[in-house]
């Protein structure tokens, strides 16, 4: 088993966690996925610990990746039904080289072991040696980005809800901002637009990291999803459940015009 | 060599008497963690995952609302809810960037369950705080 694939190559959910092989499934059937490699569990514990030839082996990897970089967790059992660590473990946006991947990793590796994932493994009976994965990718520049999903989650209609926000799609996930809602039914047709408020949008920095900023007073409440890009969404839905099955929770980006898929699982829960 | 220097272990009462290859094979069990000034290092009551100790920087201690001396480069600190794989028993900030190299509970059972000299000076320290705590 290699330690380090492209992510089109990615599908042993043990070695690389879901997320890289949701991401790997999604490449291999023709999704718009950003370009991305997947490090094993033991290949990022091995990068933590500075061992000279993963860290080596990772900058070289790493050096076809258009710049800037995402590294995000993948943990074996991330977003699984017993337990989620969304939000327990760490995802790095614009790491600006591959030479500043090694501490992103580290940090990561370190985000499995922090206390408090530790209290959350403890709290859910899982109290074993973390791995995690991680996937490295290149970061978009969004004009718009943000959250769908194939079935509401709220009632479980058969419907799409999309929620979506300007720049990063971190402003929606992270509740920085009230994202604009739209209901799409299965053929397309839109239900309902809803604006939000849109007060910020998350941007990378040139320097690395990203920063929140004030958005342009027009932009706060414009709807952030014309026609056409609604329809875009409403394809990727149809094609999302023909890879995947029913009930995706996806999460998107639109960025040069193009609509990329940055993750799809499923939907952990409705409110029927 | 990865993990932590070992001009620093030497420093560490718990590995002072090691000898240097010992020493060498404790300190790539490290791995290093920074934290930036003002950052929960450890929390009170939160369950723990790793045993530090200070390579750079200043950290202040606090259990309860009483503050405890503050730790700097050769302390360390985490060991309790490791061994008893209980909570944290203080709070532990960061009062400068601080440089840290941490082991979890899964290297730091296996190295005190495999040395008799680590083990004893981890009793020493924990009587001395036990001590310390009966005198509060």
């Amino acid at each position: 088993m290699s330690a380090v694939l492209n992510l089109s190559d990615t599908r042993d959910v043990t070695a690389f966690g879901s997320k890289a092989v949701g991401l790997g499934e999604a490449t291999r059937a023709g999704l718009p996925v950003p370009p991305g490699i997947a490090l094993s569990g033991p290949f990022v514990e091995a990068v933590a610990s500075e061992d000279e030839e993963a860290v080596a082996t990772l900058l070289r990897l790493a050096a076809h990746l258009p710049l800037p970089l995402a590294v995000r967790s993948s943990a074996a059992d991330e977003d699984g039904a017993e337990a989620s660590f969304a939000g327990q473990h760490l995802t790095l946006l614009n790491v600006p080289s591959p030479a500043d991947l090694p501490q992103a990793v580290r940090e990561i590796w370190w985000s499995a072991n922090s206390d408090s994932a530790i209290t959350y493994r403890q709290r859910v009976g899982l109290f074993t040696r973390p791995s995690v994965g991680v996937v490295v990718q290149s970061l978009l520049n969004p004009e718009v980005a943000g959250v769908m999903f194939t079935q509401n989650p709220m009632n479980g209609a058969d419907e799409r809800v999309i929620e979506g926000s300007w720049g990063l799609g971190e402003a929606v996930v992270a509740g920085t901002v009230i994202p604009d809602h739209f209901r799409i039914d299965r053929e397309g047709r839109v239900l309902e637009r809803i604006p939000g408020l849109k007060q910020v949008a998350i941007r990378a920095l040139p320097s690395g990291g990203t920063v929140e900023e004030a958005t342009p007073p027009g932009d706060v409440e414009k709807l952030c999803l014309d026609e056409g890009q609604l329809e875009l969404l409403s394809q990727l839905a149809l094609r999302c459940e023909q890879v995947y099955g029913p009930a995706r929770d996806i999460e998107w980006a639109i960025a040069d015009g193009t609509l990329y898929v940055l993750q799809c699982r499923a939907v952990t829960r409705t409110g029927r | 060599m990865a993990g932590a220097p070992i001009e620093l272990l030497q420093r560490v009462p718990l590995f002072s008497e090691l000898d240097q290859g010992e020493l060498e094979q404790v300190a790539r069990l490290f791995k290093e963690r920074r934290f930036a000034q003002g950052e929960t290092v450890v929390m009170e009551g939160s369950g723990g995952a790793a045993f530090f100790v200070i390579a750079a920087g200043e950290a202040t201690v606090a259990v309860g609302t009483a503050q405890r001396p503050p730790l700097r480069a050769g302390d360390y600190f985490g060991e309790i809810a490791l061994i008893d794989e209980g909570r944290r028993s203080a709070t532990v900030t960061a009062a400068s960037d601080l440089l840290c190299y941490g082991l979890t509970f899964w290297e730091f059972r296996p190295l005190v369950e495999g040395n008799g000299v680590i083990a004893w000076k981890l009793l020493q320290s924990l009587a001395k705080k036990l001590r310390a705590a009966q005198a509060d």
